[in-house]
């Protein structure tokens, strides 16, 4: 909290009377943490531009990101209710502390995990920064409350991705998935701002409740077409970041080209990112009821059952693990889009999108650490395909062993908190009556476990090519591994017990 | 006496320790288990003894929930409880003292004779007395059906003990099968008992018994009788029940499993047939005989065919060679003679035979064990003879089994035999088909005692046919002991209950009677009578002491008769073989009447095909599914992949194609177009 009580502006519009004298600023700390640690990173950069102390700066990353988990999770417990900074430009409750708990996490795994897998590549700060600047604009999303600070948020999220992703100059793959990503990027950007427009166009506002309340009074019959087009192109540029399809195409590309801890960093908590936006665009600003004739739930419905079914589908076929992954993100994206399509009226609201959240926050750890598997690979050079991982488990069981956790938790067996939280999801989707997607989660599902199951079969089961070697044991790249594995693992009878605050997580927003 | 039933647990619970005990430390010890088993059963028959004491003199139920499986409450709980009444104390009793005395007499059949495999042998009997133990302590029919499975396991485990050759394994497989056959019924009864009164429980207010009889009265909410009128659907419960019952105490068509099952070792076929796995039926339809006197229809099934199944084993019984054999369907018969008993409302006479029989059926297999040793493991009666003075003990207390099955006066058998053939009788008096079940009841005692004779004189008596029966195998106390116990019950626990001689005197000395007016509300034979009174119709029938005397003399002669014959036929120094004088009958005989054949025929020309035919349909109708679904599933994978073709205008053009459809499906159901 020390880094607070630096900033000495006066409070903005707080709700929360009792405010520790410090202007409500400490309620965005966890942001605030992230930037003074994207400062330090580009103060040591500057200081020493050519050295390359991987080690000071992985190490100056995850102090910095494990201080905003801390932080975050001390606000969480001590229950921060909700609290408005900016004129209602931001808000900071329940939900935008559990995301940030996840895109912290995550990028502490992610630091950790680059210690090794950067090694003495050249611009390693500027790797570390961009990642840690990602995360604060994740952070923002989270918290954010209007349009204008959604778009700003998402570009500063999206702007250090695209050159994370072709982190790897003198690789072709990198590079091409890196413009692709920024082509898309860009297209789904404008369709969002464009989205935007038309929405302020049919409502005169962009402060999320204000958009609301001119819905809740009634809007011009003749603007519904308009309002209508926005609120689908909005959700057209949060598809984007969530990599539903048909907004999906830069994922597979940007996952298997990219660095795999960026490939786990963008496919965990850049996804994370474009649900909580989500969540909040929709259930705050067009309200269900507030909202006729725009029937975004049944967009909901239809993208997240095409995203589950195609995702899985294609990831069938792959050959390589890290594209068979990449796909399976995409499948998961269609599961956590249950959460807004499952929102009809026979639904238990906070019930499903609580499921949601679960399952992202779930999600956040166990691909995560599937990622960072398979950056450990590359860090062997072991290759990429199936046939490659054959008999690894004989070398190196511990990180095969949690890989496995990764998976059957992905598949949705109960070796991790997966399990649940797809069972929260079906659950909610069977209450909702949307059987179609309850169906399509329990198929694809069960699809999943054929690929998943390739890769547990390739490790354990087959025999080790005849040269298969591999070449010491990363301290980063396996502290990373274990500590997803274990907190996945824990998940799950964590879940068990905690079900009831955890199913409340997301009341906050009905 | 509260303190008994503190520790009516510990008579199941005992021989599951010795079970644990020979298992797997029965090699390590003097004798290979059996003085576990022995000090276990012997610790059962003592707390038995108590338990029986302290139900004489307290003379109500005891009821508790011993363990709760699972315990949400609706739609229904299943439990494991323990119920002791008059009835379950009687058969404690009967059970802890047969398992006893077979513990013991194994050593001499057993250890003596240097059989390998024993721990084995001692842990299956153990746990065989367990579940018989613990089936007759159950206080729901769920918990029933559980022990009595393990019951049909550990007499698969028994009758196979000696599995190197090559009929026991078959035998054991046969009876598990059969019985399982029957148990298929049983299990949807017990489903269909819960599904219709949320409880299994046998005892008390809340009992199925007791809410079926509510029920039928009109007086019960909450009934689920699936669409059928009450007493109908009561009917088809018990009738599910009853395949149960039918499997495991051989009631034709069922019986064929049990002579088989005389491959396994002689001790186990007594435990088997007097007191536990046959045994077992019978007493399960006495268990919930106020559930059955709701239905006159099960009741008049259980009749008919216990009257049919005892004289059709009878008659098989009079043609076979080996000595166990004509034990195995006199079994048979016998326990037709009880389910006749309690088909025609006679509970206390099917009790009272359950009694007797369990005392003398135990007799004649461990002396039939004990001439098999002497025999050096020659089980055809045609190469005994003469065995009366080499071994006396043997013959004498064989002699009183003999006396007891044929039902001679004054040996247990006649006097419960009688009452079931009166019971039958009296009912019979009101209605044709139970006097038809009746008639053969009653020839069923001609054949009876026939064939207990053919096999006495054929063993004793005469001149020895070979060398071994001139010098046969001696053998120790361990083996005598057991059968001069049985042998003197088997004389004397028929004055339990004299019938003819308390009409007679007008002495009140039908002390089983007495006994099982006593209890709780629900239980007693009062109870019932009320029942079958109402429900099925069986009034009271004025029993003249003629009546009594006259049908008791007939029974008595018809016994004599078939001993008389037997005497004329085979008591003789060098016997001919009679049988052949029968012709095509004898062919017919021997084979069982052919039941081995049609249920073999059921089994590999019908199941087997249907089988077969399944099995096609699985392997081509669903594995073709399953397979297709996972090519279909591949293909379309491949498709989903090639949309992901690598040029970027195409992701771009795909991308507005997609936002352009949704946009299109929304704003039509939006009706922005309108």
């Amino acid at each position: 909290m020390s880094v607070a009580t630096t900033i000495t502006t006066p409070a903005a519009v707080s709700n929360q009377p009792l405010q520790l004298g410090l202007g409500g600023y400490e309620a965005i700390a966890p942001t605030i943490i992230l930037g003074l640690t994207a400062l330090a990173l580009f103060t040591i950069d500057s200081i020493a531009p050519e050295s390359r102390n991987n080690t000071l700066l992985s190490g100056v990353t995850v102090v910095g990101s494990l201080i905003a988990v801390v932080v975050t999770g001390w606000q969480l417990l001590t229950g921060a209710g909700s609290v408005e900074l900016f004129s209602g430009q931001l808000v900071v409750d329940g939900m935008s502390l559990f995301f940030t708990f996840i895109f912290t996490s995550v990028t502490a795994l992610v630091a950790l995990a680059s210690h090794e897998y950067v090694g003495d590549r050249a611009y390693q700060a500027e790797y570390y920064v961009l990642v840690v600047l990602a995360a604060t604009g994740m952070t923002l999303i989270a918290s954010a409350n209007s349009l204008a600070t959604a778009f700003v948020s998402l570009e500063l999220t999206s702007l250090p991705s695209y050159a994370l992703v072709a982190y790897l100059k003198d690789n072709r793959g990198s590079v091409e998935a890196g413009l692709k990503y920024f082509l898309i990027g860009s297209l789904s950007s404008a369709v969002f701002v464009y989205g935007i427009s038309l929405v302020y166009a049919a409502t005169g506002s962009l402060l999320f409740t204000e958009v609301a309340a001119t819905l809740s009074a009634g809007i011009d019959g003749s603007l519904t077409g308009v309002l209508g087009i926005g609120v689908v192109m909005i959700l057209g540029g949060v598809a984007f970041k969530t990599a539903s399809i048909p907004f999906h195409f830069w994922a597979p590309e940007a996952y298997e080209g990219a660095p795999a801890p960026i490939s786990a960093f963008l496919s965990s908590a850049s996804k994370a990112a474009g649900f909580v936006l989500a969540f909040r665009v929709f259930l705050t600003a067009f309200p269900i009821d507030a909202i006729a004739g725009v029937d975004w739930v049944l967009a909901f419905q239809i993208l997240a059952l095409v995203t589950m079914t195609l995702g899985n589908f294609a990831a069938a076929t792959q050959e390589t693990v890290k594209r068979m992954l990449a796909y399976s993100s995409i499948g998961h994206a269609g599961y956590a889009l249950i959460a807004l399509g499952a929102l009809t009226g026979a639904a238990n609201q906070p019930f499903v999108l609580s499921a949601g959240m679960i399952h992202l926050l779930v999600y956040g750890f166990m691909n995560t650490g599937a990622f960072l598997f398979v950056a450990l690979a590359e860090h062997w050079g072991i290759g990429r395909t199936f046939e490659d991982y054959n008999g690894l488990a004989s070398k190196a069981p511990v990180a095969c062993a949690a890989m496995s956790i990764f998976l059957f938790s992905l598949a949705g067996l109960p070796t991790g908190g997966g399990f649940l939280s797809k069972y929260f999801l079906l659950i909610g989707a069977v209450e909702a009556q949307t059987y179609v997607l309850a169906a399509g989660l329990i198929i694809n599902s069960a699809l999943s476990l054929y690929f998943y199951s390739r890769v547990v079969k390739a490790m354990w089961i087959e025999e080790p090519a005849g040269d298969l070697s591999i070449e010491g044991y990363p301290t980063g790249l396996y502290a990373a591994i274990v500590t997803a594995a274990v907190v996945t693992l824990l998940l799950l009878p964590a879940l068990a017990i905690f079900s009831d605050p955890a199913l409340t997580a997301g009341s906050g927003l009905f | 006496m509260v303190g008994a039933f503190e520790f009516a647990p510990a008579i199941a619970a005992l021989p599951f320790v010795s079970f644990l005990v020979a298992l797997f430390v029965g090699r390590f010890m003097p004798k290979k288990g059996a003085l576990a088993g022995i000090t276990a059963t012997g610790g059962s028959l003592l707390l038995s003894l108590w338990v029986y004491l302290a139900v004489l003199t307290s003379g109500d139920p005891h009821v508790e929930i011993v363990h709760t499986l699972i315990g949400v409450t609706d739609p229904f709980s299943l439990e494991l409880g323990i119920l002791i009444d008059q009835l379950s104390a009687l058969m404690l009793l009967i059970v802890s003292l047969i398992s006893f005395l077979v513990f013991v007499f194994s050593l001499g059949y057993m250890n003596d004779e240097g059989e390998t495999g024993l721990p084995r042998y001692y842990a299956g009997l153990s746990l065989f007395s367990f579940s018989m133990l613990a089936f007759v302590m159950a206080s729901n029919l769920f918990m029933a059906f559980m022990f009595f499975e393990l019951v049909g396991l550990c007499s698969y485990l028994l009758i196979g003990f000696w599995f190197r050759a090559d009929a026991p394994p078959s035998a054991a497989k046969k009876a598990f099968l059969v019985t399982r056959f029957g148990d298929y019924f049983f299990l949807i009864g017990v489903v269909g008992v819960l599904g219709t009164f949320g409880t299994a429980a046998f005892a008390g207010d809340g009992s199925f018994p007791v809410l079926a009889e509510q029920a039928l009265a009109g007086e019960a909410a909450g009934i689920n009788t699936f669409g059928f009128d009450p007493q109908t659907w009561f009917t088809i419960l018990g009738l599910l029940v009853l395949g149960g019952v039918m499997g495991k105490s051989a009631q034709f068509p069922l019986h064929t499993w049990l002579p088989d099952a005389m491959e396994g070792p002689t001790p186990v076929s007594a435990l088997i047939h007097a007191a536990t796995m046959v045994a077992a039926g019978v007493y399960l339809v006495a268990r919930m005989y106020g559930f059955y006197a709701l239905s006159p229809t099960a009741l008049a099934i259980i009749a008919f065919v216990g009257g049919f199944t005892a004289l059709f084993a009878a008659t098989m019984g009079v043609v076979k060679r080996e000595i166990k054999q004509v034990l195995a369907y006199s079994t048979i018969s016998q326990y037709g003679y009880m389910m006749l008993a309690l088909g025609v409302g006679g509970y206390v006479a099917g009790v009272f035979h359950l009694t007797t029989h369990a005392m003398f059926k135990a007799l004649l297999f461990l002396g039939a064990g004990a001439v098999i040793v002497a025999m050096h493991h020659n089980e055809d009666m045609w190469k005994m003879g003469g065995l009366k003075e080499r071994l006396p003990v043997t013959y004498y207390t064989f002699l009183a089994g003999s006396l007891a099955l044929a039902g001679i006066i004054p040996f247990a058998g006649f006097w419960s035999k009688d009452e079931v053939l009166f019971e039958a009788l009296l009912r019979g008096m009101d209605n044709p088909i139970f006097l038809v079940a009746y008639a053969m009841g009653l020839i069923g005692v001609f054949f009876t005692g026939l064939y207990t004779f053919r096999m006495v004189f054929l063993t004793f008596h005469g001149e020895p046919r070979t060398t071994i029966a001139e010098d046969p195998h001696h053998f120790g106390w361990n083996m005598k002991f057991p059968m001069v116990v049985l042998g003197v019950l088997a004389t004397v626990v028929g004055l339990i209950n004299m019938t003819p001689v308390a009409e007679l005197t007008g002495a009140h000395i039908e002390f089983l009677h007495i006994w099982f007016e006593h209890g709780g509300e629900t239980l007693t034979v009062e109870h019932y009578g009320a029942l079958l009174e109402q429900w099925a119709g069986y009034g009271a029938v004025d029993a003249s002491t003629a009546l009594v005397l006259g049908s008791g003399a007939v029974s008595l002669l018809l016994a004599l008769a078939g001993a008389g014959a037997a005497h004329v036929l085979y008591n003789v120094p060098d016997p001919d073989e009679h049988t052949d004088k029968l012709g095509s009958i004898k062919t017919v005989l021997f084979n069982n009447y052919y039941q081995d054949e049609y249920q073999v025929w059921l089994a590999e020309g019908l199941t087997a095909n249907v089988a077969r035919g399944a099995d096609t349909f699985d392997q081509g109708i669903i594995d073709g599914a399953v397979n297709g679904v996972s090519s279909v599933s591949l293909f379309l994978g491949d498709r989903a992949r090639r949309l992901q073709t690598g040029v970027v205008t195409n992701y771009a053009a795909l991308l507005t194609l997609g936002l352009v459809v949704l946009l299109v499906a929304v704003g039509i159901l939006g009706g922005w177009f309108v």
